[in-house]
C-alpha cells in the first residue's frame, strides 16, 4: 500500500465518524478516498471491507437490545448477498483497475443519493398490538417493532425484489471493498417495505457477514495487509463508536446531507480520475 | 388498593432481555478485537503481525458464530425452514473459501 499505516488509521477514524454520522457506513467514504490518494483498488478493499466488518460488531449490541434486528430476514436476504461477494470478490482480480475504480465511483455516488434522498415514515403504530414486545415473528418474515412507545407490526414483502438488490449489493461489496449498506437498507426499506430503523439494523448485522465471505476470498488470494487492515480496524472502532455518540446530539438530516455532500466530492473524484 | 395495570404500566415481558446475553458477548469480542489490532499495530515484526492476524480472524470468526448459534436455536425450537437458511450462508461462506 502506498499509505502509511498511521494514515490508514486516521483515515478509517474519519471516515468511519463521518460514516456512521451519515448512516452510510465508513467505507463508502474511506475506499473511495484511498483510491484517490492512488492506493491500488486490490488493496484498498480489503481495507474497506475489514472497516465494514469492525463497524458491523461495534454498532451490533444497542440494535440487537432494542428488538429491532430481524435475524431472518437478514440471513435470507444475505444468502444473495455473500453469494454476490463471492463473485464479486472472485471476480475483482480479472476486472481491470479502471473498471473498479469506476464501480466504487458509481457506488459513492449512490450512496450520496441514498444519503440524501432518505426520509420519512411508511409504517404506522397499531393500537391492537398495545403492550406487546418488540422483535420479529418466528417462522416467518415478520415482526414489530417500537415507535414513539408504540407498536409498529410489519412483515417483509417482494422477497425475490429483495434478494436481488442483495445480489448487487454483494458484487459490489466483492468487487470494491464498500459495504454495500447503503444498498441494502434503501431495498429493505424501499422494495420490501420494511421499517427502515429494521431495516438499518438488520443490514448492520448482515454486513459483518458479507464483509467475512469478502475478506476469505481475500485472504486466499494473499491481498491482506495484517499491518494495514489492524490500523484500520482500530480507525474504524474509534470513529463507529464516537461517530453513534455524536449521531444522537446532531440532527439526522443534517447529519445525512452533510455525508451525501462528501460522498458527491469523492465520488467526483474517483470517477474524475477514470476519465 | 386497586390493580388497575394502567396504574402500574404493562405487564412483565415474557422475552425481555433474551439477546441481552449476546450483546455483551459481541461487547467483550469487539474488546478483544480493539486489543489484537492495537498490539498488532503496535507491535514490531512478526509479533505485531501475528496480534493482527488474530484480530481479523477473530473479527471475521464472530458473525459465522453468530449465525451458527441462531440456525442451532431455530432449529431446536421448530423452525427448521430458517435454520436451513443459516447453514445456506455458513455453506457460501464455505464455497467462497474453497474457491478463493
Amino acid at each position: 500500500m502506498t499509505v502509511a499505516p498511521l494514515v490508514v488509521l486516521v483515515l478509517a477514524l474519519a471516515c468511519a465518524f463521518g460514516g456512521s454520522l451519515g448512516g452510510i457506513g465508513g467505507a463508502t467514504l474511506l475506499v473511495p478516498v484511498l483510491l484517490a490518494l492512488g492506493v491500488d483498488p486490490l488493496a484498498a478493499a480489503p481495507v474497506g471491507l475489514v472497516t465494514v466488518a469492525a463497524g458491523s460488531l461495534a454498532s451490533a449490541s444497542r440494535p440487537l437490545q432494542d428488538g429491532l434486528v430481524h435475524h431472518r430476514l437478514g440471513l435470507t436476504v444475505e444468502l444473495a448477498a455473500s453469494s454476490g461477494a463471492v463473485a464479486g470478490a472472485l471476480a475483482s482480480t480479472a476486472v481491470p483497475e479502471v473498471w473498479l475504480a469506476r464501480v466504487l465511483g458509481v457506488a459513492a455516488l449512490v450512496g450520496a443519493v441514498a444519503a440524501l434522498a432518505r426520509r420519512g415514515v411508511r409504517n404506522r403504530p397499531d393500537p391492537t398490538f398495545h403492550g406487546e414486545t418488540t422483535g420479529e415473528w418466528p417462522g416467518t418474515l415478520g415482526g414489530q417493532y417500537a415507535l414513539d412507545g408504540r407498536i409498529v407490526p410489519y412483515h417483509a414483502r417482494n422477497l425475490p425484489g429483495g434478494l436481488a438488490a442483495s445480489l448487487v449489493a454483494g458484487v459490489v461489496a466483492g468487487l470494491s471493498g464498500v459495504g454495500g449498506g447503503f444498498l441494502k437498507t434503501p431495498a429493505m426499506s424501499e422494495v420490501m417495505k420494511v421499517p427502515v430503523k429494521v431495516a438499518a439494523a438488520t443490514t448492520t448485522f448482515t454486513l459483518g457477514i458479507t464483509a467475512t465471505t469478502g475478506l476469505v476470498v481475500y485472504g486466499e488470494q494473499g491481498r491482506i495487509d495484517p499491518h494495514d487492515a489492524a490500523a484500520a480496524l482500530i480507525g474504524a472502532i474509534a470513529g463507529g463508536l464516537l461517530g453513534a455518540r455524536v449521531q444522537a446530539r446532531i440532527h439526522a438530516t443534517t447529519a445525512r446531507r452533510v455525508t451525501g455532500g462528501l460522498l458527491l466530492v469523492v465520488a467526483a473524484v474517483v470517477l474524475g480520475r477514470t476519465l | 388498593m386497586t390493580s388497575d395495570p394502567s396504574a402500574t404500566g404493562p405487564p412483565p415481558d415474557p422475552k425481555a432481555g433474551r439477546f441481552d446475553a449476546l450483546a455483551a458477548a459481541l461487547r467483550r469480542v469487539l474488546l478483544v478485537v480493539a486489543v489484537l489490532a492495537g498490539l498488532g499495530a503496535l507491535l514490531p515484526g512478526s509479533a505485531g503481525r501475528a496480534a493482527a492476524w488474530a484480530a481479523i480472524v477473530v473479527l471475521m470468526a464472530t458473525p459465522l458464530v453468530r449465525v451458527g448459534w441462531l440456525g442451532r436455536r431455530w432449529f431446536r425450537r421448530g423452525d427448521p425452514r430458517f435454520g436451513l437458511v443459516a447453514v445456506g450462508v455458513l455453506a457460501v461462506v464455505a464455497v467462497a473459501a474453497l474457491l478463493g
